[in-house]
Parts: structure tokens; sequence; C-alpha cells
């Protein structure tokens, strides 16, 4: 950490004066600018940098993966790793694992965020008893190891009959991102004074009318923020999918990459690679969706303060 | 002694379930004949040729049911097995893995076989296999095919240090070191750290036991004298020997050979294929090579073939199957000669004796069939998957790989090992 | 971290720059006047259902599990039996549990603090950056952020790959360092420093993501009267952004010391590529082996349990922290 914030002086120090400039103030922050966006590539860079090295791989043929010259760049350019992830007869399909995926994890962000919304008002804008309760629990359910509370999952699903299904894998996961959106949200609505609220009550709204219309979308960033993490994490989770849903047509995607890797023989990385590759455009697309929302509710920001 | 008693336990069982064959036909009548029986097949190495002989055969035996094959991944094997198994929602028919079986078959999670080991093969089944899906007398798991561990060698590369393929274990030690002595950088045996595998052919080749049983007690044999003779031969092979990571995992053996840099490496009989896989195949090898890839059986103490570990698995009818006779019906389709003989033309050890024949009379087949019938496997205790899954004979490997002393490191083993297998 | 630490007592008497919309300021009588005893509890009723359907009921049969012996054998059905603390006496006393929370806690420490710092100032510069520099940046760490945690450490290792690595590949050809075959994960100390990469990798988008949408929440008034003050940068952060930022960064921090203390992916994957288990790994590995991998689920459970009360233990300070605040 020290190295980071000694970055920003050492390398202001290091900038050439500029050649004319109006006053001190307007120079330095012009170099601070520079300097920032200097430094804004080089996190960018090595943020990418393992991104990189996997589209990278994903073009190769699989046998120049690991091997003693390094590729760089695909010189020997194949899509075949995107035809065995897509197309190879034999394999289990992409298609219907994607769509799982989809159904899963947009189901699990909406009804999570629905919730979580109502759970933070409840516990920010209201004052009740067992409210310090409920916010410890969710706070201590967060701690609970995931992987210890398997078979006892399973069983609960088994007795409800919901192993094998959308429904089944969706209840789980939202039971797993709820107490973090909450938990995060309720950060956010305590950052919205409650004074805007009750100055649209003046205003005639009713008590809901003031939270769905003036606490919601100054709350969009902060929807997004814990959005984009429940996409993320219903997206990628790995260990239940596999438990839960182990027929092979109800499969997610971080369980079908996994068909790749076989435990002696020969593990296709290019394709692990491959897959890993059209994994993530999805949350990319989300982000990119959801970032429209972010910028607004910036703009509605003009109500603030 | 304990496998024989076992097997002779199994023989009056099967004997005894025989008389009472006449009482257990009812409930088959009672049987839904729409059914549909799920089989858990795991990982590719059950040809696809062999699937769709299953499958139409099954249903051609018994019209109306279906049979539905669905393909499991190693990873997370056991503890999907461990769920699912217990659920309301359990597969029929589940592969496991061999030296996983011990687990299931002492918890109660597969059906009780012992009546149809007869017709199942009786005793021309794999006996090591039978002996891993067998627990308290009855068995279990059936075994499904076996995969025999070989050595595969550049022929220039041993020609050209003047070496023959050798006869005793100790020479097979010591070609590697020579081999990596000539070529610097380069394995005279490819073996990371890691691949505990190979390194149990040593102890048992010195007359040395993974673990021995006695009196209800198990108790961890790497620190007998022996077994440390062979370890010690496993330390030189690795530091003289291989260039090969100290802490890497053995998959993939074919990058180095392909590349170079393993002149020598002992796998399972399949790697063949990955190292001759074509250049437009999903993970392509060097077919090029296929003239200077030799390949032989790893060579005992004092000559033949050592006795090596048989990796493969068993197959078993889960108990809470909800169709346990047709379950059965497609486990003896399984372990038909037919769709055996598929597992054989493929290269794999089929799980009968009988049909060890069918692997073929090449070099690769030569040597497997050598191999196999000198496999031995891990101890037979239910508690042997945790000693694996505690990854405690990884890191022996490992720090024996980077030279610590065996003496001192084995006995450590030895105290973990006792303390999970009679924990 | 340690700024977090040292801030909290401003805040209750917070500065004339930040009015009155302090964020965490006393609405006692607010909250009353919006009155209905019912309407909370309302709120809640979806959430607490779900919790206590998926969540509540197998911690129960978690917390049983942990005073039964039950292994494989129970869960295909046979009666448990019931050792009381026997489980518990076990893992304390067992030094592979000691061992495992020391390395868990100093690894989390060493990637909590990494990670907050990094990721603060990271969103402290994304609010100064021209838009292009910041869309950029936003999908650069989108993209480190949306990669599965497995297939990053895949693709890590390959990077510190003894073999075939970029690193090692760089510093022997680039440096002429000896790094020939250097294995970075068979000495733990050099292990955990790839782990922590890994983590660290991963988790500073989040906090950058989560510490700039709470900037955004900061009125620009209040931001430029500062600056017009000339109010120095970190001055300005501290006395008015901070208030601001308060509970986000209590929320986040707890959270990443949570998620840093029962790490597993990266763990587990990291030691199939290399290293020794036994001195490599943490909380969330030793729990998963016990239970899943060698189906003590008794002794799972207890381990479980054991690591809830130590992340309450140690969250408890913030917590009591931000409830006293907000006068909970």
């Amino acid at each position: 950490m020290t190295s980071q914030t000694a970055l920003g002086p050492t390398l202001r120090g290091t900038t050439p004066p500029s050649k004319r400039v109006t006053s001190g103030a307007l120079r330095r922050r012009k170099t601070t600018t520079v300097v920032l966006s200097i430094i804004a590539v080089i996190i960018f860079l090595c943020a990418v940098f393992p991104v990189y090295w996997m589209i990278n791989t994903s073009f190769q043929p699989n046998n120049e993966i690991r091997s003693t010259t390094l590729h760089f760049w695909p010189d020997n350019f194949t899509l075949r790793n995107y035809y065995t992830v897509l197309f190879e007869p034999g394999r289990t399909p992409f298609l219907p694992a994607l769509g799982n995926s989809l159904m899963v994890t947009l189901l699990t962000v909406t009804v999570a965020l629905v919730f979580a919304f109502l759970a933070s008002l409840a516990v920010t804008r209201f004052r009740f008893k067992s409210r310090k309760a409920f916010i410890l629990t969710i706070l201590i359910i967060q701690m609970i190891p995931a992987e210890a509370m398997i078979v006892s999952t399973y069983r609960v699903l088994d007795g409800w009959h919901l192993l094998n299904t959308i429904a089944g894998l969706t209840l789980v996961y939202v039971a797993t991102v709820l107490p973090f959106t909450i938990w995060t949200l309720r950060g956010f609505v305590n950052g919205i004074p409650v004074e805007l609220e009750e100055a649209g009550m003046v205003d005639g709204l009713s008590r809901s009318g003031a939270f769905w219309k003036i606490t919601f979308p100054l709350l969009a960033p902060g929807l997004v923020a814990t959005g984009v993490f429940g996409f993320i994490q219903a997206w990628n989770e790995f260990l239940l999918a596999l438990v839960v849903n182990s027929r092979p047509d109800m499969m997610t995607l971080p369980v079908w990459l996994r068909t790749f890797q076989t435990l002696t023989g020969t593990t296709n990385w290019a394709a692990i690679m491959a897959g890993s590759t059209l994994m993530a455009i999805p949350v990319i697309v989300f982000f990119l969706i959801v970032q429209g929302r972010m910028t607004s509710g910036l703009v509605s920001g003009a109500v603030k303060g | 002694m304990k496998k024989k008693l076992g097997v002779l336990a199994l023989v009056a069982a099967s004997a005894l379930a025989l008389t009472s064959c006449a009482s257990n036909g009812s409930p088959g009548s009672s049987e839904a004949s729409d059914a549909n029986i799920r089989v858990w097949l795991v990982g590719t190495d059950t040809p696809k040729e062999a699937r769709e002989y299953l499958v139409s055969t099954f249903e051609k035996e018994n019209p109306g049911s279906k049979l539905t094959i669905e393909e499991q991944s190693w990873t997370g094997l056991v503890d999907k097995l461990n769920t699912n198994l217990s659920g309301s929602d359990s597969p029929d028919v589940v592969e496991v893995g061999n030296t996983q079986a011990a687990a299931f078959t002492s918890a109660g999670a597969f059906l009780d076989l012992t009546k149809d080991f007869d017709e199942l093969g009786g005793k021309d089944l794999l006996p090591g296999f039978v002996e891993a899906g067998s627990y308290d007398g009855k068995f279990y798991a059936a075994p499904l095919y076996s995969g025999a561990r070989l050595v595969f060698y550049k022929k220039d590369a041993l020609a050209a240090a003047g070496l023959q393929v050798p006869t005793t274990l100790a020479d097979y030690v010591t070609n590697g070191k020579k081999l990596a002595t000539d070529n610097p950088g380069k394995s005279g045996i490819w073996w990371p750290g890691q691949d505990w595998y190979n390194a149990l052919p040593f102890i048992w080749e010195n007359g040395g036991e993974v673990a021995t049983f006695k009196d209800g007690k198990w108790s961890s044999a790497f620190s007998t004298e022996k077994s440390l003779e062979g370890l010690k031969q496993v330390q030189d092979a690795m530091l003289n020997a291989s260039r090969a990571p100290k802490d890497g995992k053995e998959d993939n053996p074919q990058v180095g050979f392909c590349d170079g840099t393993s002149l020598q490496l002992s796998a399972p009989s399949w790697v063949k294929w990955s190292i001759l896989a074509k250049a437009d195949s999903e993970t392509p090898g060097c077919p090029d090579q296929e003239e200077n890839l030799g390949v032989y059986a790893l060579p005992g103490k004092d000559g033949g073939a050592a006795s090596v570990m048989a990796g493969g698995s068993n197959i078993a009818v889960s108990a809470k199957s909800k169709h346990p006779e047709l379950a059965v019906k497609a486990l003896k389709i399984i372990l038909s000669d037919e769709f055996q003989t598929i597992y054989a033309k493929g290269g794999l050890v089929p799980a009968k004796l009988s049909l060890a024949k069918e692997l073929g009379t090449d070099e690769v087949a030569k040597a497997t069939a050598e191999a196999a019938a000198h496999a031995r496997l891990t101890p037979a205790s239910p508690k042997w998957a945790d000693v694996e899954a505690a990854g405690v004979l990884q890191d022996f490997f490992v720090k024996i790989a980077q030279g610590g002393d065996v003496d001192s490191l084995a006995k450590e083993l030895d105290k973990k090992i006792d303390g999970i297998l009679n924990g | 971290m340690s700024t977090l630490n040292s801030a909290p007592p401003r805040v209750p008497d917070a500065p004339e720059e930040a009015p009155a919309t302090t964020p965490a300021g006393g609405k006692a009588n607010a909250r009353g006047r919006f009155g209905a005893k019912f309407t909370p509890y309302s709120l809640l009723v979806p959430s607490i259902v779900v919790l206590g359907v998926v969540i509540g009921w197998p911690l129960i049969n978690l917390i049983i599990m942990s005073f039964q012996k039950f292994g494989r054998a129970q869960v295909f059905g046979a009666p448990p039996e019931w050792i009381g603390f026997g489980n518990y006496a076990k893992v304390l006393g067992d030094p592979t549990f000691w061992e495992v929370l020391g390395r868990s806690l100093l690894f989390c420490l060493v990637c909590v603090v990494i990670t907050m710092v990094l990721g603060t100032l990271i969103a402290m510069m994304m609010t100064r950056l021209t838009k292009f520099f910041r869309l950029l940046l936003s999908v650069g760490l989108l993209l480190a952020w949306a990669m599965p945690a497995l297939t990053a450490t895949i693709v890590w290792g390959w990077i510190f790959d003894t073999d075939y690595g970029v690193i090692n590949n760089v510093l022997v050809n680039v440096f002429g360092l000896d790094f020939q075959q250097h294995s970075w994960l068979i000495d733990p100390v050099s292990f955990f420093f790839v782990a922590a990469i890994i983590v660290i990798w991963g988790a500073v988008p989040f906090v950058t993501f989560t510490v700039y949408a709470g900037l955004s929440q900061v009125p620009d008034e209040v931001l430029e009267a500062a600056s017009l003050d000339g109010a120095g940068y970190l001055a300005r952060f501290r006395l008015i952004v901070f208030p601001y930022l308060k509970s986000i960064f209590v929320v986040v921090t707890i959270l990443q010391i949570i998620w840093d203390l029962r790490v597993f992916t990266q763990i587990y994957a990291l030691q199939g590529i290399g290293g020794i288990k036994e001195q490599t790994s943490t909380l969330g590995v030793y729990i998963y082996q016990t239970s899943l991998g060698s189906g003590e689920y008794g002794i799972g459970g207890a381990i479980a349990v054991i690591t809830v009360i130590i992340l309450m233990a140690i969250s408890l300070y913030y917590v009591r922290q931000s409830i006293k605040e907000e006068e909970l």
C-alpha cells in the first residue's frame, strides 16, 4: 500500500513542468489528471492480463498452451476450441447449460434485489424490536462456511422435491446472496437522507410512494453494485450446482465447464479457456446494461443535498 | 489372507443366494414398465459404441423401460455421490473410482449384489476390484474396467544412450539417470512430485506394503525396512532422473513427451492415445512420434513385470434405486462379454479375466496384459479413500522429490495414515 | 483498515462541513413518525422466509451434527450417536487445526488490508478520471471480477508455472535471473504470495465498485465546497467523504474479512497445481477436506461452528462500532 501512495508524488515529480500555464493550481490539476490516467492504464493492464491470457489461450491449439516458447499472440490462430466447446458431438451441449445459468442467475438477482430492498428499508427506516437481532443474524449467516452445509442443504431441497430444478437452485442462490445484498444495501440506504422522503410525503406522496419514487432511484448505484455482485456469485457458483443439479440437462455453466477436465487423462485446457471466455460474455453484457442505470442514477443525484 | 476370506465368504454367500432364488421372483412384477433407469458413467472412458450397446440392449430386453446414461465428471464425484445416493432422486446405477468404492460400500450406499455375484461373472471378475467392491463379506460393486500403468519411452533417446529396455527395476532407475545425464535439462524418467501411484511398485517390489491389517487394526508400513528400500530408489529417480516440477501433478504427461523434454514416463495405458492424437483432434499430441514411441511394462525387482497400481472403476446399484431389479439387469448388460469386449478393444483392461485376450496383440496390448496380470490395489480399508482425500501421500512424495530425509518422513507419514485408517 | 480504526470517534460530532444530512445521524424522531408497527415486519417477511428455509434449517442440522458422531454411514441412514462435545474436543486438541487457523488469519489480514487500500484508492482515483479512462478502468476491473475463481486460478497457475510460466520465462530471459524451473508454490510463503495475488486481484474490483458507488452518493456540492476551502485531498476524504461512506466501509471490510478467512476455491485449486497441502491448507479447504473429502461431517460441523464463532469475535468490534453510531 505504501508503494501505491508513494507512486503519485514520485510520478508527479518526474513529470516535466508544462510550458505555459496560467495558474499553478490549474497546472497541478492538469498534471494530476495525466498522472492518474497513466496509473489507470497500468491498473487496467494488471487487471486485464490474466483475462487476456485466457482469451489468448482460447485461440491456440491445445498442445501449444504449455510449451517452451511463449505465445503472447495466437500465432497458430484456431477456432477449434470454440467448436469443441459449442458443437463437438458427444459433449454435454453448451446451450442448455447457458439457458439454465441465465434463468437461475437472472431470477436470483431480481428476487434478491427486491427482497433486499424491502428488508434494507425495514432496518434503516424503522425502529422496531429485534431489528438489531436481524442485522446481526444477517451478518452471522455470511460467516457460515458453505462447504460444511452442503449435505444439509441438499436434504432440504430433496424434502421439497426441488432437486434438479431451476427453482431449487434459485432458492439456494437467493439465500446465499441475500444476506450480502441486504447488508450492503443497508449501507447505501443509510447514505440517503430521510428528509428527502419526508419532503416527498409533504408533497403528497404516500410512504411507499416516497420509497419507490425517491429512495429507489437514488439507490441505483447501490443496486447496481450489489446486483452485479449477485450476478457474478450466482453465475460462477460451482459446488452447490454440482451436487444439487446432477442431471446433465440441468447443469449450469460452471459445472459444464468442468466436464472438460479429466482426472488422469488429458485435460483440454484450451477448451476450458474458450468456455470461460464464453462464460464471461453475459456478465459483461449485463454490466453494460446496468452501467446505463448507474449513470442515470448519478444524474438523478441532482436531487441530492 | 483377508482377501481370501472375503472371496470365500462371497462364494458362500452366493451359494446361499442361489438356493433362495426362487423366493424373490415376485417384486419384479410390481415394477412400472415405463421405468427410466439412470446410469452414471464418469468421464469419457466408456466408448460411444459401448453406451449405444447398453441403451439398445436394455431397451430391447425390457420393453417399455428406458435407460438414460448421464455422463458425470470426475471432479467432485465423491461429493455428488455422497449427496445424490442418499436422496430421493438417486441415480440407479453408478460408476465409482476403484479406490473410492470402499467408502460407499461400507456406508450402505449400494445395493447388496451378493446373490448376483455368479451371474455377473463370478470368479472371472478382476479379483482386486471385487475385493474393492466388497465389504463385510458382501458384494456391492462390480469391476467395470481397469487401466494398467506402462512405461512410454523415446526409442531414439534410449538408443542414443546405448541403452536397452530395462529388465529389472534397478535398471529402470539407472537407465533414467543415464538418460538425464546425457540429455541435460530433460527427464530420463518424468516424475512430478505429486505422483504417488508410480511409487507404489517400488515399495511392493522390495517386499514392502502400503499398510497391513492385523487384529482389527491397520498399520501403515511406509517406514518398514523393505518399504524404505523402495522409497530410497524412488527418491533417487526423482532427484537424479526427473526434471519434472518437484510439486507437479501427473496430468497431461503427453505435453513433455511431445515437446521432447520427457524421454521416459510411466502412465496409464490410454496415454498412448493422448501422445498420438492427431493434429486436428481436441487435444493434439504428436502423431509424428509414432515410430519413435516405445512401451514396456515396468520391470520387477528380479525381472518380469512389476506389481503396479491398478487404476479403474467399479460399478454399483444405488441402495435407493426405485427399480433395483431393472438396475441389476442393466448391470448385467454392462458386465456382459459383448459390452466388456468394447472396453478391451479400446485399450482398457476389461472387468473379466477371460476377456484379456481381446486387448489385441500389439506392443501396448501385450504390455497392458502383462501389467494387468500383476496389478495391485491400495489397502482395502473403507477409510483409504480418506487417506487419498487428505492428500498426505502427495505431500509425502513432494517432500521426497525435494530431497527430504526418507526415514523420518516415512515415520511421520505412517503416523498420519494410522490416524486416518483407525480414526 | 487502519484508517477505519482511527476515524470513527470523529463521526458522531460531525464537523460542520457535513451538514444535517450526515447519513448515520440520530433520526429517532423521523423514524418514529413513519409509524405503523407491522410495516417493518412485513417488509422483512420475504427475506426471513427464504433465509429460514434455506439457511436456518440446514444450520440447525449442522449444529446438531457437530454434537454427533456423523460419518458417511449416517448420511446413508445409520442412526448417529450423540457424543456431546467430543468433536469440539477433537478439533481443538488437534495441532493441525491451530496451524490452519493461524495461517488463515494471517492470510486474511494481509489480503483484507491490501484489498481495501487498493480498492479505495482506485475508487477515489476513478472519480477524478476523464470519462474514457474511467470506463476503461471499470471494464478492466469488471473483466477481472467476472472471471470465475477456478479459471482465474488456473490462468494464474500458468503464469507462475514451473516449466512454462510467463513469470519464470521473463525473469530468466529478460532479467537474467536464476529462475529456471523455479517452483513458486513449493515454499508455503511463496505459495501464499501467489494465492494472495489471485485473491486480491479478484477482490479489488468489488471494493472499488462498491466504494465508487458510495462516492457517487456524496453530494457534489459538499465536495466542491470542500475543495474551495482548499482542504487537502486526504483531509477532505477523512472529514467529509468518509462519514458518508462509513457504513459502506464497515460493511465491505467485514465482508472481505469473512470471505478471505473462508477462502476456498483459489487455495484448493492452487494446491492441485503444486505445493504441499498440509502447509498450505486454510479453514475453507480444511473444512471441505474433513466433511466432504473424508466424510467426517460431525467434525466438519464442529470446525464450521468454531469458525463462525471466531469470525463473530473478529467482526464484533466493527459491528459494535456501526451499531453504536446508529443507536441501534
